[in-house]
């Protein structure tokens, strides 16, 4: 029985480094347990009520619930989130084929390629599914663009190859690499440009000489925003998808404060 | 000085350095003999190490200011006298320029670039001493392009990380009224066409300071919205004789351009003041129209706070609004809240002041062009199978390829442009 009591001590133990690592990330107030010497019912982080009582001589730590923990909720609480999710709109990648690639040959044997080599040194090919663009370069280079996400944007550079390799080149996929992400989304309120550039000149650019919309460039994440008067933002100049969600939740509060209630 | 020679002459040890102009000669300090010479002409192994190093390779560049920069100085000084600036403003213009001239990206850019240089330089100067000038005005006078003047300006802020402050509208105008010919008469403009400068500037600036409030100026070119605020100042002053002229008319004898987008702002604005006006109700009988309204835009603008405040309502809050009220009960956000507004009165049917409007920008207004539907959720982990056929339906048949190079040789027949390499 010591045994037995010595393992649940154990357990208990690795539970609560589990938890108080949890606690850390976490980040918002929760009630820590603490070792109550008196026997007090320490709060859980999903308070799931005791369904073990302590065992008389020893000192509760943390009493082991009935299920494992549930993951934990994102840092941010609901109320502050903005509930919109950007829409990817555009993604940009490049590719390379590697091998040496004979450019006329190509636009020859290929239905879907269009090339001009006094306009432009590369192939222009498009394919339907996924609706993508590519350009393909001789020196085996590849950039594709108009994909809606990462895997489309991959799937398509992969059939982009596979169609110079039945065109008799010896195209490889190598170091795939998504070089820039465009998302937009809409707050659904109109927002006063020249005030926020007033606050945040340091941040943003608006002449609306020459553009409609404020340009913010945000450092961290390192992204540009294009604000418009009817609430309208555009995202670009992520690597990842979490880029553009993390300036998005950024923005918005600062948004919101320029949002004219009477 | 003894250096350990003697004198053929005189066998002094007294041998003195003593150059003669530029050739080093050892001289006897007794008896004046020369006893050796250094060599007047250089060998060409010398003069490797001599060789000539291009210019910009040279600290010469840094040194002096180049005819390039010299240039561009001197038209950044004329700039400023054409467009009549404080002396304090050229010499602010011309340091941006030389701290721009620094950047090796500007050093090596085209003719065309370092001339718009000039206009960015004047334009931030007078932009940081809130003195309006517009960039179609130096676009003008520089005879620029303003895509290639706004590429240039954006990259000069950024690279000298300036900050510039917006254009201030109520400064532009005053001086872009004050411009009008319309505050004497001439053989052109008839008596009846003449204004008082100080009343036209007042109820423009009324006008633009309305058209700010109701969302018509964020966003929009600055210059078309004074155009029509100009108009319809000049037209309200007196308007029995002046409503029968146009806009195009009006610019043409103030000899002022008319900016294309004028007449869509003059209709906006026009909008804006028939909603105010359908607030008073000595005015809401007379059911006016867009020429009518003018006649009494005077007594709008006096209590233009209060009519915006009554004839609007906050758009932001309507919208939120609105959305939880069509989850709710599943009536458009408009209907709602309009029977909410009416059901508040007391005023019979057809008494009652129209139920206010939204107040959004107008692109907010507009039905969307087309409506989106939401991407569908796709499933596509970028690792699927790739089918032949799929790929095979991008290829050409070899009769395809055969009739391509048949056009493709008989189009470069027809042109005689040989083939691409």
């Amino acid at each position: 029985q010591a045994q037995q009591q010595q393992a649940q001590q154990q357990a208990q133990q690795a539970q609560q480094q589990q938890q108080q690592a949890v606690a850390a990330v976490q980040q918002s107030t929760s009630q820590q347990a603490a070792p109550g010497a008196s026997g007090q019912t320490p709060q859980l982080f999903h308070s799931q009520t005791l369904t073990t009582a302590p065992l008389p001589g020893t000192t509760p730590l943390y009493p082991s619930p009935m299920t494992p923990m549930t993951p934990i909720t994102p840092a941010t609480p609901a109320s502050e989130s903005s509930g919109i999710v950007p829409q990817l709109q555009n993604i940009v990648s490049t590719v390379n084929l590697g091998c040496k690639l004979d450019l006329k040959t190509i636009a020859l044997r290929a239905r879907n390629a269009e090339y001009n080599p006094k306009r432009f040194a590369a192939v222009i090919m498009r394919i339907r599914e996924p609706r993508t663009t590519a350009l393909i370069f001789s020196s085996g280079k590849m950039v594709c663009t108009g994909a809606k996400s990462e895997e489309q944007s991959r799937l398509a550079a992969r059939k982009y190859a596979r169609v110079v390799q039945k065109l008799g080149f010896p195209a490889k996929f190598l170091d795939f690499k998504i070089q820039n992400m465009v998302g937009s989304c809409d707050v659904k309120f109109p927002i006063r440009l020249e005030g926020l550039v007033l606050t945040h000149q340091q941040f943003s650019s608006y002449e609306p000489e020459l553009f409609p919309g404020l340009i913010y460039r945000m450092i961290k994440p390192r992204i540009v925003l294009l604000i418009f008067v009817s609430g309208k933002v555009v995202l670009t100049g992520a690597k990842v998808r979490a880029e553009i969600y993390e300036a998005f939740e950024n923005i918005y509060p600062i948004l919101k404060g320029f949002r004219k209630t009477t | 000085m003894p250096g350990g020679g003697r004198c053929p002459d005189c066998g002094s040890t007294e041998l003195v350095e003593d150059s003669h102009y530029s050739q080093s000669q050892l001289v006897c300090s007794d008896c004046g003999c020369v006893v050796t010479e250094g060599v007047l002409t250089t060998t060409f192994s010398d003069e490797g190490n001599l060789r000539e190093v291009t210019y910009s390779r040279s600290t010469g560049e840094n040194e002096q200011v180049s005819r390039s920069q010299q240039r561009g100085l001197r038209r950044v000084r004329d700039l400023c006298r054409v467009l009549q600036l404080p002396s304090t403003f050229e010499d602010t213009a011309v340091a941006y320029y030389q701290q721009a001239y620094r950047h090796p990206g500007i050093r090596a850019a085209r003719l065309q670039k370092k001339e718009v240089l000039v206009g960015c330089c004047v334009l931030i100067t007078c932009r940081q001493h809130n003195w309006p000038l517009t960039m179609g005005t130096i676009c003008a006078l520089l005879y620029a392009d303003l895509d290639v003047f706004s590429g240039t300006y954006m990259q000069i802020v950024k690279l000298l990380g300036l900050d510039v402050p917006s254009l201030c509208l109520a400064d532009l105008v005053k001086t872009y009224c004050s411009s009008f010919k319309l505050f004497q008469a001439s053989p052109s403009v008839p008596a009846k066409y003449v204004e008082d400068k100080e009343k036209m500037l007042s109820r423009t600036l009324q006008l633009v300071e309305l058209a700010d409030e109701t969302w018509l100026v964020t966003g929009r070119h600055p210059l078309p919205v004074i155009t029509a605020a100009t108009f319809l100042a000049w037209q309200s002053l007196r308007p029995s004789e002046r409503l029968r002229c146009s806009l195009a008319r009006f610019c043409k004898l103030a000899d002022v351009d008319l900016p294309c987008p004028a007449s869509s702002r003059l209709q906006e604005l026009l909008t804006v003041l028939l909603r105010m006006a359908e607030q008073l109700a000595w005015l809401q009988v007379l059911r006016l129209d867009k020429r009518s309204v003018v006649k009494h835009i005077g007594d709008l603008l006096q209590h233009r706070h209060t009519l915006v405040r009554k004839a609007f309502r906050d758009g932001t809050a309507e919208l939120e609004g609105g959305e939880k009220e069509l989850q709710g009960q599943g009536l458009g956000p408009g209907q709602g809240k309009a029977e909410a507004a009416s059901s508040s009165l007391d005023l019979p049917e057809g008494k009652r002041p129209a139920s206010p409007a939204l107040l959004l920008p107008p692109c907010m207004l507009k039905p969307p062009k087309r409506i989106c539907p939401p991407p569908p959720i796709s499933t596509v982990t970028g690792d699927e199978d790739i089918s032949d056929s799929e790929i095979e339906q991008y290829l050409r048949t070899p009769q395809e390829m055969r009739d391509f190079q048949k056009a493709q040789a008989a189009r470069q027949a027809a042109t005689g442009v040989p083939n691409p390499p």
